[in-house]
């Protein structure tokens, strides 16, 4: 009996070396949490396409992990020829995988693609001011916008370049081909991809040989594959794990939670009562208490420090119970009902925040109502824009690390998930969107930011970090702007 | 014969057709998957041009009808997830579910008969005793939870086997156990109870009594008379498994199968795929039915079957 | 009435309360017999009575939020507490507490599908076997339609799409589940209709409803109860994997399926959060399961009688061993 126990045992442990054999040197496996719909890297808004496509193609400009715009194809930081054109310098010698060079005309072209209303790319929200492009040399190109852009370098941080030829080619979206540090090897589609080091690169040579992509939805089974140690790197690691994964990396990331205040009508009309919502929340414990200290206290405003326009003399509003209680009594609101609206299960502890958050307004003496909608459903009420409810719970992500996205979406009048309407402050978004000058606009943005803290239109809670967990032998510092570009990782 | 088979038949795509109208109705009364699919941060004009694209602005009896020439041609379009043929996807995923099924139910067979036999030569000893409470517990413990366990034990304590996914042989080994597991506890139950039946037959002991050996006796004249109803319990659990309750299995495993598939649509309420993979289902119900009825029909002739 | 029948009435009553009286000692006999069947019957008084007085046996309220105490581990650990005895979730709430209450939905949900399917599926047979013709054939037609569809995934569309909860759980539970019912009741009212005491009370002129309540259904109440019990096991698992998939119960409702599927994210540092809810959930199901089969038993007289034939063989073996013992030892 024993014997046979011991030749199980055996076949066992065969079938598993088998299917462990792809641990080579230099290769890792990375588990993202949801698998690639196409990989073509102009047409979707996809977090998993994005993490791969990061690694086969460049971006005409790239930013250092603190956040600072650099050149990347572009030879240096483009420049202004007009109000409303850009002049863009490309690096010579560079070749695509599949040989075709990397000019001014692959650039225009790949501009052309993501602009074209047939195209119908859900990135455009990125490109939305750009109106043409055309090549003025073999590696120069003028950018035109259709009115002053300031933050167009921002957007060309994302523009990421396709060869004009290949990627006419229908199987271009299952075959990617780009200039970037890693070549793509296979797609096994519900199962991983494979990459593999571009020899040509044009940039210094990464360490690591080859990447395999593993995609994995629950947050439970990526971390058991992790502590298994099938995985290199993984996403998305809760706060509680970073003592029992073998590392872990946290970064401030790009999410910012808030709840945003119905300034119009409503027990939240009164500023004294949004004010009063601010000081009754204990940001500080919701950081360390449900985040184990992986979160920041957000500074009075949706941005991080590393944003454009962050105004570092606006501070969060300081944790003062009685203050608040004090606020709603004089504001006659004691006791009245508030309405708070979130979802579950779609943002890290979503669900948890605005719990923990109604209970602080509780305290300070409303009736809060917590409604928990499905997603959908929730979205219904986040873009109602007939009748707003009192507050509602989001997750704002600016992956453009400008104020502009998030403050045209949040802060301005009419904006999808705006709840004010306080023209001044729409004022001072739009003169900042064509402010092409780089100090005058991040003044009105101060002045934005100013304003929408002194009237309290949100409660700022929290800026998340993300963390990723690491199997011990690999290196990586993590990035602000959350892209897990292989040719930074080594391993030991 | 042919009339039986042509009446299987019609009832079949009556219900195709019946489950089609029902997702198709069900899948309209989703809210906006326009509002799930772009970022949070789009404008109002771009939600617009969006479903518009998608076509979701005409008129709902449009829609309907454009609906039904589609499952005439068998094309439901494209995935508004993933972008590419519905039915592309679903003929993707589908193998691996029925590599999962013929896995699973194929060990939950192998084991079962055996362990019934000899649990019926002696029925209420030892032996018999134990594999009853045995299949009992197998019945009683939920799948996901004892898939759970199987990754806590055999892939994060002992490392030998990998947690999730379909890359290599070795990785179907825990999502096919924890799945064929309540099967096996069913099948069991059932040969044993068949087989206490044959084995107190009156041919039986007779064959005994003239001294047949014993193998010859259960395997030949017992084992085959306790088959049809193994039979049907075996059809009726591939039919539950890709009638969705793979679905448990393929989740916590991450098994790139039709159910989990059909999970990830119905979070991202991708009406198209939805209604793909529940025409496929249907029709993979159907079939095995009629299969089922006509082996049945070949087996068993004097059968009567409408 | 005269007196005097009035009185054979009363005794007749009484007689058969004392036959009552007498079926119950029966079966509490059989019972006795039956060491996992008992054990089964126990277990799940004791679930009910947990499920019944949860408010008052849980120590604490199963969604109350303790942020500092959050994943708190059972007391026979060193850091464990009393205070809470099986440790608590990521939100600090108590698991024991919340298991308790647990036993409340899950034994709420099966009840309510299997009355619910229970009784239309019922009804439908009756319907179908009794009045025959056009209805049989509808009925008939209706249910392997139904049988036919792919019924977990219309479930999960059905309830994604309607939202789920509580209520939307068991009715599509109980609209997938009716059909078990619906055939197993047409095939006996079929069988039993050509029994002759049926056919007899047919003659003289008994009225459907009186025919169907008075002979029908009582011949039916033993195989339909044991297949309501099977299917209530059944139930409480189908609950449990719904509310794993996220489809079911939802927060801040407690099950135990939900509490496995919130506990998973963190099985590697508390295991007692998918450990105890899943255990519960196969307690619970092994323990109905067992009384259904001890049911089965005792309900099929064949079954019974080969019961009895290996109880009496045991209990001669022993005898004989005995004796033969006794003999031995003698001197």
């Amino acid at each position: 009996m024993k014997k046979y126990g011991r030749l199980l045992l055996a076949a066992v442990l065969m079938v598993a070396a088998f299917a462990g054999t792809a641990q080579a040197d230099a290769q890792i496996t990375i588990a993202l949490g949801s698998e690639p719909t196409t990989l073509d890297p102009q047409i979707r808004e996809d977090g998993g396409e994005r993490a791969v496509n990061d690694n086969i193609y460049d971006t005409v400009l790239g930013r250092t992990p603190e956040g600072d715009l650099i050149p990347s194809l572009a030879v240096r930081m483009p420049e202004l020829v007009d109000a409303q054109t850009w002049e863009v310098t490309l690096r010579s010698g560079i070749t695509f995988h599949n040989g075709e060079p990397l000019n001014a005309d692959a650039v225009v072209y790949s501009i052309k693609r993501v602009i074209d209303p047939e195209f119908n790319s859900e990135q455009i929200s990125f490109f939305s001011t750009i109106k043409d492009a055309r090549a003025t040399g073999d590696l120069t190109l003028h950018v035109i916008t259709d009115g002053p852009d300031p933050i167009l370098p921002t957007r060309l941080y994302w523009l990421k370049v396709v060869p004009p030829k290949y990627s006419k080619d229908p199987k271009f979206a299952e075959n990617p081909v780009g200039t970037g540090p890693y070549r793509f090897v296979t797609w096994q589609r519900g199962q991983h991809i494979d990459l593999v080091r571009n020899e040509d690169y044009w940039g210094p040579a990464p360490q690591i040989t080859s990447v395999r992509y593993r995609f994995i939805e629950e947050p439970g089974t990526r971390l058991a594959g992790l502590m298994a140690g099938e995985f290199d790197l993984i996403t998305n690691l809760l706060p509680e794990f970073t003592a029992h994964v073998p590392k872990s990396v946290n970064v401030l990331g790009l999410e910012h939670p808030i709840i945003i205040l119905n300034a119009d009508k409503g027990v939240t009309r009164d500023v004294r009562v949004r004010k009063a919502l601010n000081y009754a929340v204990d940001k500080q414990a919701l950081a360390k208490g449900l985040f184990e200290g992986f979160a920041q206290v957000a500074q009075g405003q949706l941005l991080s420090p590393s944003f454009f326009g962050y105004n570092d003399q606006v501070k969060a509003y300081p944790y003062d119970p009685d203050k608040a209680r004090k606020l709603i009594q004089e504001a006659g609101a004691a006791g009245q009902t508030i309405e708070l609206i979130g979802t579950s299960g779609r943002w890290l502890k979503d669900r948890d925040l605005v719990e923990a958050v109604a209970d602080y307004w509780k305290k300070a003496g409303l009736d809060v109502k917590v409604r928990i909608f499905e997603f959908n459903e929730y979205l219904n009420r986040l873009f109602d824009r007939k009748t707003r409810a009192d507050s509602i719970f989001v997750v704002s992500s600016n992956e453009l690390l400008d104020a502009d996205k998030s403050f045209s979406a949040y802060y301005k009048a009419g904006g999808v998930g705006a709840s004010n309407t306080d023209e001044t402050l729409a004022d001072l978004i739009d003169a900042a969107r064509s402010e092409t000058d780089e100090q005058k606009r991040e003044s009105l943005y101060h002045q934005a930011v100013e304003l929408a803290h002194d009237q309290a239109y949100f409660v700022w809670l929290l800026n998340i970090e993300d963390i990723y967990g690491l199997s011990q032998r690999l290196v990586w510092p993590g990035r602000v702007d959350a892209r897990l570009l292989v040719k930074e990782m080594r391993i030991q | 014969m042919g009339r039986f088979i042509y009446r299987r038949l019609i009832h079949g795509l009556i219900v195709i057709f019946g489950v089609t109208i029902i997702v198709f109705v069900v899948t309209r009364m989703v809210g906006d998957p326009v509002q799930v699919m772009l970022p949070l941060e789009s404008t109002l004009e771009q939600r617009a041009a969006f479903e518009k694209k998608l076509g979701l602005d005409r008129p709902i009896y449009i829609q309907f009808g454009e609906f039904l020439g589609n499952i005439a041609r068998l094309d439901f379009g494209e995935s508004l997830w993933q972008k590419r043929p519905a039915m592309d996807i679903v003929f993707e995923k589908l193998p691996m579910t029925i590599l999962l099924t013929a896995v699973g139910i194929g060990f939950a067979c192998v084991a079962a008969i055996p362990l019934g036999i000899i649990a019926a030569l002696r029925p209420g000893g030892m032996v018999d005793r134990v594999t009853v409470f045995g299949s009992l517990l197998g019945l009683s413990v939920p799948q996901f939870w004892l898939g759970l366990l199987f990754i806590v034990l055999f892939a994060v304590q002992f490392k030998i086997l990998p947690t999730s996914g379909a890359a290599t042989p070795a990785h179907i080994i825990m999502p096919a156990l924890t799945m064929g597991l309540p099967t096996l506890a069913r099948l069991v139950m059932l040969v044993r109870s068949s087989m206490i039946d044959e084995l107190n037959q009156q041919y039986v002991k007779t064959s005994f009594a003239k001294g047949l050996p014993f193998v010859r006796v259960v395997g030949l004249h017992a084992l085959r008379n306790a088959g049809l109803p193994v039979m049907t319990l075996v059809g009726w659990e591939v039919i539950r498994s890709l009638a969705g309750y793979s679905v448990v299995v393929e989740t916590v495993f991450a098994w790139p199968g039709i159910g989990l598939t059909a999970i990830q649509a119905i979070e991202r309420d991708d009406l198209i795929l939805i209604q793909a993979i529940v025409f496929t289902a249907a029709v993979c119900v159907v079939a095995i039915n009629i299969a089922m009825d006509f082996i049945y029909k070949l087996i068993d002739p004097r059968l009567k079957l409408t | 009435m005269s007196p005097t029948s009035a009185d054979t009435l009363e005794k007749a009553l009484e007689k058969n309360r004392y036959e009552r009286v007498e079926k119950l000692l029966e079966l509490g006999r059989e019972l006795k017999r039956d060491k996992a069947g008992l054990i089964g019957v126990i277990l799940i008084t004791a679930l009910v009575m947990m499920a019944v007085f949860a408010p008052m046996i849980a120590p604490h309220d199963p969604t109350d939020q303790d942020l500092t105490a959050r994943l708190a581990p059972p007391v026979w650990y060193e850091k464990g507490t009393w205070n809470h005895m099986l440790g608590t979730d990521h939100l600090g709430r108590d698991v024991l507490s919340r298991t308790i209450h647990g036993a409340r939905v899950s034994l709420w949900v099966g009840a309510a599908v299997v009355l619910l399917a229970g009784g239309f599926g019922v009804v439908m047979g009756l319907m179908a076997g009794y009045l025959g013709g056009r209805t049989d054939a509808f009925v008939m037609r209706w249910i392997d339609t139904q049988v036919a569809f792919p019924g977990l995934l219309l479930a999960l569309i059905i309830l994604a799409v309607i939202g789920p909860s509580l209520t939307t759980v068991v009715v599509v539970l109980a609209l997938n589940g009716w059909m078990v019912y619906g055939r197993m009741t047409r095939s006996a009212v079929l069988s039993i209709r050509q029994s002759p005491y049926v056919e007899a009370a047919e003659v003289v002129g008994c009225r459907w409803p009186r025919v169907i309540f008075r002979h029908i259904l009582p011949n039916l109440t033993s195989p339909l109860l044991t297949l309501a019990i099977l299917e209530f096991a059944r139930i409480v698992l189908a609950e449990a994997a719904l509310s794993f998939l996220g489809l079911g119960i939802q927060p801040p409702a407690t099950s135990w399926g939900l509490d496995v599927s919130m506990g998973k994210n963190y099985m590697f540092m508390a295991w007692w959060l998918v450990t105890i809810p899943g255990c519960a959930i196969a307690v619970t199901v092994l323990a109905i399961n067992l009384v259904a089969s001890w049911l089965r038993l005792i309900s099929d007289p064949q079954e019974r009688e080969k019961q009895f034939a290996r109880h009496m063989a045991g209990a001669m073996r022993k005898k004989m061993q005995a004796s033969i013992e006794k003999e031995l030892k003698a001197p």
